[in-house]
């Protein structure tokens, strides 16, 4: 083999080892379930939970949960995204308060929201309302956060230009502010949207009557193991086709943008 | 002699006024809202809350709550260390390892663990072992990835100077490598910090028979906002302290780092 | 040359590559070349022209593709802390440790027993002027003093011959000049052998007893010229007419191949430190 073959084999090497190592994990997973007589109430049948997933997305009966789900996530990323934006942008007018606002928020931010969930819970009940006020509460920060970055930290240079030539506030806004801040907004959002996610699922599997989170802890109580598992899966995707979509989105805005 | 609404105004000039300024003000709000807007069985003022904490700790259980959640997420956090420490140097020094198993380490941790906190519980039951094993399944990645990051990235002429001064690939290890790493190590475990509080709050709230997630339950159910706030605002204030910990040792370890 | 030869370079060629392949590239070409005890020879040449590789060679930290090295009459195979040290144009200090710390790592390496690193290590920060900043970072230095504390820890290592890739290339002109008097009251006082890279060519007509000229790519040596001046020359060496028309001819050797270099990446104007 000359080193050039040599060279191009090696990033194959490492798929292989990749593939093979998720073969071994699904064949164990079936051996051990079917051979190694471990209990189904631990670890269901990998041929029954391809086959509940299978009947759960051919008859559709995770449209209402779904649906439940991504009109929590809606709602609250677009409270989220909104106010993060609007607070965002007024704190990055002034250098004091970013000052003052910016790590007030970071400080905020580094902890636990979640710890607020019962209190949420406690003032919205077990609806939708309280996962939505979580989620809202905790995708603002980012969003609010990137924000100020975006709008506070345009490079002074490209201000003092804009003016020297004459710019409006409304046009120095509109053709400096904006497009530069716009990539870094964009990256809040993402931000944002992942983690009003995160914590819809979770509230949901803490302290919900609906939705996908609630759907795989009912199922747990019931140690319905197969459906739980195929369900379990389902979000996976669901959660992995979302955030796919939302950085492909946030890629094409920061290239056009 | 100032006049104080000049000196108010001077004061106001440093941030760090300000931003008290704003704290008070929220505070002020939420006092007023929740004395005379709010029904009291959903709110309860500040004032109220903090002159209750004692009866927080009172409550029978919730001092012993407090110190088993202190313990799982300071074993959480120690466990999510060495695992993440292991794995991250094993993977990290040798190129092939790294090429191999890296992306499914990334794709590990894009998954939103939370759809598998049932069956952490169902595993590892409901005492403190799934509360901690959920945290170090949020705790290890940070640092797993900071480690490889840490060790990938030294810079190749540091390498070649101390080979050509005869050092032993061990020598190369402990000398160069390590001392490189500890940054990128301690960014890890302040990430890992966040994970860990994280994954064992989650498990708590989800379900605890002893540990705080049992009184959260309790004081949600009873309508008691009084005792939740002060119970939420001490375990607010052991993840900032815990927080500013990990935070205050990786700037002191990150001193020498000029990239 | 004054007695046996330090280094014996026999007929390296190095590649990168092979042919057929899109970074194939041949650096240098069929070159010997023999360095005496106790001389500064200076490697000079355009970009690419393999003068790093041929130290790189001779260090011990790459194997030719043909040909081999001698040092102190022993084969090449590898690198040899005790016979070489290195000095790069990137300072390689390890950041987080102070200047003393670098210095006496180095000696760790080397396999130094514990009780004489001190007094080396004293020594060398004490030949290259850093006695009073043992303590400190390599962030807290100017690269000057960088570069001051690379040398002291290669000196430290007190080997016979000193390999140094465009050690103050990074550096500006007021600095190299400092530097390069320092470097040639250093080697007056030891007897260490020296091969120096530069792209200067004053800086090798100030340093060098010899110049070795290099080719353009693929590099071989096309001259080598002789500067007979003893060591520690003097600044007024610098507006001497000896120094002038030794620089006027290291510069007719070098110009077309730095033309030819620069045409073949591309490029129409000369760049780089042509003094």
């Amino acid at each position: 083999m000359t080193p050039s073959e040599r060279k191009r084999e090696k990033p194959l090497a490492s798929r292989a080892v990749q593939i093979t190592f998720l073969v071994v994990l699904i064949v164990l997973w079936y051996l051990a379930t079917t051979r190694w007589k471990v209990s189904p109430l631990l670890l269901p049948n990998p041929v029954l939970v391809a086959s509940d997933f299978w009947t759960i997305l051919r008859t559709g009966e995770f449209i209402g949960d779904l649906r439940v789900t991504l009109t929590e996530l809606a709602i609250a990323f677009a409270i989220s995204a909104t106010s993060g934006v609007i607070v965002g942008y007024v704190i990055s007018r002034s250098q004091y308060r970013i000052r003052v606002f910016e790590p007030l928020f970071s400080a905020i931010y580094s902890v636990p929201i979640i710890l607020f969930l019962p209190l949420y819970v406690l003032f919205f009940g077990l609806g939708p309302a309280s996962k939505i006020a979580l989620g809202a509460t905790i995708s603002f920060f980012p969003i609010a956060l990137n924000t100020i970055a975006g709008f506070g930290y345009v490079d002074k240079v490209l201000v003092t230009a804009a003016r020297s030539m004459g710019a409006s506030d409304v046009q120095l806004f509109r053709y400096v502010l904006l497009p530069a801040a716009f990539p870094i907004i964009l990256t809040g959002m993402r931000m944002g949207f992942t983690v009003a996610l995160l914590s819809i699922i979770g509230s949901e599997t803490i302290a919900s009557l609906a939705g996908l989170g609630h759907r795989i802890v009912h199922l747990a109580e019931g140690m319905e193991m197969a459906p739980m598992f195929a369900y379990i899966v389902f979000v996976v995707a669901i959660a992995a086709i979302l955030n796919t979509l939302v950085s492909a989105l946030e890629a094409r805005g920061r290239r056009h943008g | 002699m100032t006049p104080p609404a000049t000196r108010l105004r001077l004061a106001l000039r440093r941030p760090w006024v300000a931003r008290i300024g704003v704290i008070v003000l929220l505070l002020l709000l939420w006092e007023i809202a929740a004395r005379w807007w709010i029904d009291p069985m959903f709110l309860a003022p500040p004032s109220r809350v903090f002159m209750s904490l004692s009866t927080v700790f009172e409550t029978r259980g919730v001092p012993a709550a407090l110190r088993i959640t202190f313990f799982e997420l300071a074993v959480a956090f120690v466990l999510s260390v060495v695992i993440g420490l292991v794995l991250g140097f094993a993977i990290g020094l040798q190129p092939f390892a790294r090429k191999s198993f890296m992306p499914i380490v990334l794709l590990l941790y894009g998954t939103p663990q939370v759809t598998i906190l049932p069956l952490f519980i169902l595993y590892f039951g409901i005492g403190p072992a799934s509360k901690i094993a959920f945290g170090v399944s949020h705790g290890f990645f940070p640092i797993l990835m900071m480690v490889v990051a840490g060790v990938q990235n030294v810079k190749p002429i540091l390498l070649t100077s101390a080979r050509s001064m005869g050092a032993s690939r061990w020598q190369v290890l402990r000398y160069v490598i390590f001392p490189h790493m500890i940054p990128s190590f301690f960014t890890g475990m302040r990430l890992a910090m966040t994970g860990v509080l994280l994954g064992v709050l989650l498990a708590e709230l989800y379900v605890s028979t002893a540990g705080i997630g049992y009184f959260t339950t309790l004081f949600t159910q009873n309508f008691d906002p009084t005792r939740l706030l002060g119970l939420i605002a001490v375990l607010a204030a052991m993840a900032i302290v815990l927080n500013e910990i990990v935070r205050s040792a990786e700037v002191y370890f990150g001193r020498w780092h000029t990239d | 040359m004054t007695g046996e030869a330090a280094i014996r370079v026999k007929d390296v060629s190095h590649q990168f590559g092979e042919e057929g392949e899109a970074r194939h590239v041949v650096a240098l070409r069929h070159t010997s070349l023999e360095v005496a005890r106790g001389e500064l020879l200076c490697l000079i040449g355009p970009s690419g022209c393999g003068k790093s590789t041929l130290l790189n060679v001779i260090g011990g930290l790459m194997a030719p593709t043909t040909g081999a090295v001698e040092v102190s009459g022993k084969p090449v195979r590898g690198p040899m802390p005790h016979d070489i040290a290195f000095v790069f144009q990137e300072h390689a200090l390890f950041p987080w440790n102070t200047v003393i710390e670098n210095i006496n790592l180095g000696m760790v390496f080397q396999g130094v027993p514990r009780a004489e690193r001190e007094a080396r290590a004293r020594r060398s920060l004490e030949a290259v002027g850093l006695k009073d900043f043992a303590q400190h970072y390599p962030a807290q230095l100017s690269g000057g003093m960088r570069q001051r504390a690379a040398l002291a820890r290669a000196l430290s290592l007190e080997t016979g011959i000193l390999l140094m890739d465009e050690p103050f290339g990074a550096l500006d002109e007021q600095t190299r000049m400092i530097l390069g008097e320092d470097l040639s009251v250093l080697l007056s006082r030891t007897n260490k052998t020296i091969v120096f890279v530069t792209h200067s060519l004053g800086e090798a007509t100030f340093l060098a007893d010899r110049v070795a000229v290099f080719s353009a790519r693929p590099g071989t040596i096309k001259e080598i010229i002789k500067i007979d001046e003893p060591h520690p020359r003097k600044p007024e060496f610098v507006t001497s007419e000896k120094f002038t028309t030794i620089r006027n001819e290291l510069y007719r050797l070098l110009h077309d191949e730095i033309r030819k270099t620069m045409a073949e990446s591309g490029m129409g104007a000369a760049t780089g430190s042509v003094l």
